[in-house]
């Protein structure tokens, strides 16, 4: 997926059509991102509290469920139309990219429609709304269904943008890449990793997105018991997320610098390939200048980059001179990109150990006050290292759309540029209203809180739900606010 | 292009045509429905409309990423080739559906619901307004040449395709009108008969005059129609409308509660197979045919045993969850159980 324009220096560049339907891919992408995230991961959560709500009779996990959801659904709706546009724009911005590599990515996110998000959609109107049509087994498989869609689109379009990046399995035939090998193309070089970091990001946002809103319940000692359960739930989850997010960043990288090596140059700002017998140095900050091809001042680790990419402190990691200019991506944005989503990925590790030695140590975990308040500041964290990676994502892949077969330049669809520039604005209006009302309600939501008065559905297999409210002697379960 | 890749060919085009069949009916009735709300008297009776909606909508509206996804797999050069030739009203298309979506959840949540219940209905009005405009363009002709769009970005609008979109907005209007003839009781249920009535001549009107337009803007149309033996496949088809048609004034005049919906169903039934018919073989007029455009017979394959085969999967579960909230809509909230 083409990203916003970087090196771009003369103004006039900006209002060309193929810029502006960059930056319009790259804002509509970057703000789409935002919602499926948590959709992947609370339903996640949704699940796993419906099971335990199931087989402990706990009440908690079943207004855990009807509280989580709700801030699910209002999430759910935004990421449901801003994913329409981006789709679209395939075919009205990048038709030539359509054409192009319509044989691979059409069907891909033909299949993505067809198994994930249909599967989503089809149940998220019973696991919403169907408490009282349907028996809690029905609900909870309702449930599993949304959670499955929504972690299967993921699967779909990471594979998509993982042969972006690592294409495979295709050879140019006249205008279009024609699939020689599905296996090969849908299980691309970068294909695993892929998935599985983003899967990992989805899940670790979502974890501090519960953890985070529980800590501010906790901080104003409302509803303690019931929340400690989900901020619990969300440290012991991040127990296992947050190391296992940085392997995968790092296994990640390491597929980079097979596959895409001026990517890897860019993203660390490496100008120039490291001597045999010395390692290349690790830059931990930089200003990259690509006019003159090298960096203004660094602050350096010695043959730490070598270690990172190759595992060997002299291993060789080729730097940037090797690729021709053309070929080379812009530096400044995936290299801090790239550095801002590591620094938060070790900053909810360090955050996720002290909280398992405060709770080990024994204390009570709403007592601690400071940790809280942590927890709290950290829950955006992970929508920007979500956003941040894309962008090193994106970016990096630049010049291609298709990694070494199409160029950005030669994707785009001969529109004229003042239409973009209108639609354009036009998202960026539209995106701008919606999200600052998300937050409105978002946060209305969160203030009202849970409600632990409404009737509970009876949990006997033989007393069905479907009883209409005040009908057979069954409480009708509202939880109108 | 062998002989299997043709065959294949043919398969999606049908394959396609089912599922926008199944776009343009569920989601036209979920838009239809938007439309009326712009007639509703208060914020409550449009909670109502909305409620009717609450658990289908967005699976309705899915169907739309269903058929872009087969069109961008089954024929990559038609869906370049349309989608750049209509980049005006899809982007419009999808700010509609955007303000109608979010409106959804927005409109329940709102303190105050008036704006939220402005972009529903007007969302609902300019996103179908726009399909049929894009269908309009997209009979009206599409400019190619050696396989790239050569048109202008405002040839979609035209006196033929504002016809074809007064056509869609009123056949949406009428799913919406009976749907709700189905969903409601009482005041809202009344209105919702008369509103059918107005909508089903005013669609009348609307399809009349682009059956008689279509084969005068079309030499190879006009063939067709009136050619021996094509003449035996579509005459019936109009002759079926009009049937149609007096059995859902009929049952509109008998307040019938289910009927009217199913014979709306089946005049859109009838107007696609005579728009399909007319179009075959080719997918873009003028001059994109299934032939020039149809994906690698692998990839067609491959499309085929997944997306074909959950398309009977798909449809299972969608009319699950219409069973599951069957019935009249209580209350005024969405979301409310």
């Amino acid at each position: 997926m083409p990203a916003a324009g970087e090196g771009i220096t003369d103004m006039d560049m900006w209002f060309d059509h193929v810029t502006l339907s960059r930056v319009q891919f790259g804002f509509t992408a970057l703000f789409h991102i935002l919602w499926p995230v948590l959709t992947v991961g609370l339903s996640v959560f949704l699940v796993v509290v419906e099971a335990l709500w199931l087989k402990t009779h706990d009440t908690d996990y079943y207004y855990h469920a009807r509280f989580w959801s709700k801030l699910l659904l209002l999430n759910f709706g935004i990421g449901v139309v801003s994913g329409i546009p981006l789709e679209f724009q395939f075919g009205t911005n990048w038709s030539e990219f359509a054409v192009v590599t319509g044989d691979f990515m059409g069907n891909i996110l033909g299949f993505e429609a067809a198994m994930a998000f249909m599967l989503e959609a089809g149940f998220i109107g019973i696991m919403m709304f169907g408490w009282r049509r349907v028996t809690p087994g029905i609900h909870l498989f309702a449930t599993v269904m949304v959670a499955t869609g929504a972690s299967l689109s993921a699967f779909w379009i990471m594979s998509a943008s993982a042969w972006m990046q690592t294409p495979a399995g295709v050879h140019l035939e006249g205008r279009q890449l024609v699939v020689d090998s599905y296996l090969e193309a849908i299980f691309n070089p970068s294909m695993p990793t892929s998935i599985a970091h983003m899967w990992f990001a989805c899940l670790e946002t979502s974890l501090f997105v519960i953890g985070g809103i529980s800590a501010w319940y906790l901080l104003q000692g409302r509803h303690v018991e019931f929340f400690l359960k989900s901020f619990k739930f969300a440290v012991l989850g991040a127990a296992i997320v947050t190391p296992a997010q940085i392997i995968l960043g790092d296994a990640s990288g390491v597929v980079m610098a097979e596959h895409q090596p001026a990517k890897l140059a860019a993203s660390e700002a490496h100008w120039e390939t490291n001597p045999p017998e010395k390692g290349a140095p690790w830059a931990v900050l930089a200003w990259p200048d690509p006019e003159s091809q090298h960096n203004r001042w660094a602050i350096e680790i010695p043959a730490a980059l070598s270690l990172l990419t190759t595992h060997s402190l002299t291993g060789r990691v080729a730097g940037l001179e090797e690729f021709a200019r053309a070929d080379q991506p812009p530096v400044l944005v995936p290299f801090y990109a790239l550095r801002i989503m590591v620094a938060i990925g070790v900053w909810l590790l360090l955050l996720t150990v002290w909280s398992l030695w405060r709770w080990l140590r024994g204390r009570a975990l709403e007592q601690e006050h400071h940790l809280l308040k942590l927890w709290l500041a950290s829950l955006p964290l992970g929508y920007i290292a979500v956003e941040t990676g894309w962008l090193l994502r994106e970016t990096g892949r630049q010049p291609w759309v298709v990694h070494g077969l199409l160029r950005t330049g030669e994707a785009a669809s001969a529109l004229p540029a003042d239409a973009v520039a209108a639609s354009l604005l036009g998202y960026l209006f539209i995106y701008v209203t919606l999200l600052a009302v998300f937050l409105v309600f978002a946060r209305r939501l969160v203030r009202r809180g849970p409600d632990l008065q409404a009737p509970v559905p009876a949990l006997h297999p033989s007393s069905p739900l479907r009883t209409a409210p005040g009908t057979a002697g069954e409480p009708a379960p509202r939880s109108q606010p | 292009m062998n002989e299997v890749q043709l065959f294949l060919g043919n398969i999606w085009f049908f394959i396609i045509g089912l599922i926008l069949v199944l776009y343009v009916v569920l989601d036209g009735f979920d838009l239809g429905v938007g439309i009326l709300s712009i007639l509703a008297r208060d914020e409550e009776r449009r909670g109502t409309m909305m409620a009717s909606l609450g658990s289908v909508w967005d699976a309705n509206e899915t169907w739309l990423v269903v058929l872009g996804g087969a069109l961008f797999g089954a024929f990559p050069l038609v869906y370049a080739l349309a989608l750049h030739a209509l980049y005006i009203p899809i982007t419009l298309m999808i700010f509609g559906l955007i303000f109608r979506g979010v409106a959804f959840e927005f409109h329940e949540h709102a303190r105050r619901k008036a704006p939220w219940g402005v972009a529903f209905g007007a969302g609902s009005l300019i996103a179908a307004t726009m399909q049929g405009l894009a269908l309009g363009g997209i009979i009206s002709g599409i400019r190619v040449v050696d396989g790239e769009f050569a048109g202008g970005i405002w040839d979609w609008l035209n006196p033929f395709a504002l016809l074809v979109a007064a056509g869609v907005v009123s056949g949406y209007t009428l799913l919406g009108a009976t749907y709700l003839v189905i969903k409601t009781q009482g005041e809202l249920q009344a209105r919702s008969y008369r509103r059918a009535q107005f909508a089903a001549w005013s669609m009348l009107v609307a399809a009349a005059g682009v059956t008689i337009w279509t084969p005068l803007l079309y030499a190879q149309v006009a063939e067709r129609w009136f050619s021996i033996p094509d003449i035996f496949y579509i005459g019936p088809l109009p002759l079926a409308a009009t049937g149609t048609f007096v059995m859902l004034l009929r049952s509109l005049a008998r307040r019938r509660e289910r009927a009217p919906f199913v014979w709306s169903l089946a005049i859109f039934l009838f107007s696609f197979a005579g728009l399909a018919i007319s179009l075959y073989p080719n997918l873009l007029p003028p001059g994109v045919a299934i032939a020039d455009a149809a994906a690698s017979a692998k990839t067609l394959v491959f499309m085929l045993t997944g997306i074909g085969m959950l398309l009977p999967v798909m449809m299972i579960y969608n009319g699950y969850q219409y069973l599951v909230f069957r019935g009249k809509v209580e209350g005024s909230g969405y979301g409310r159980e």
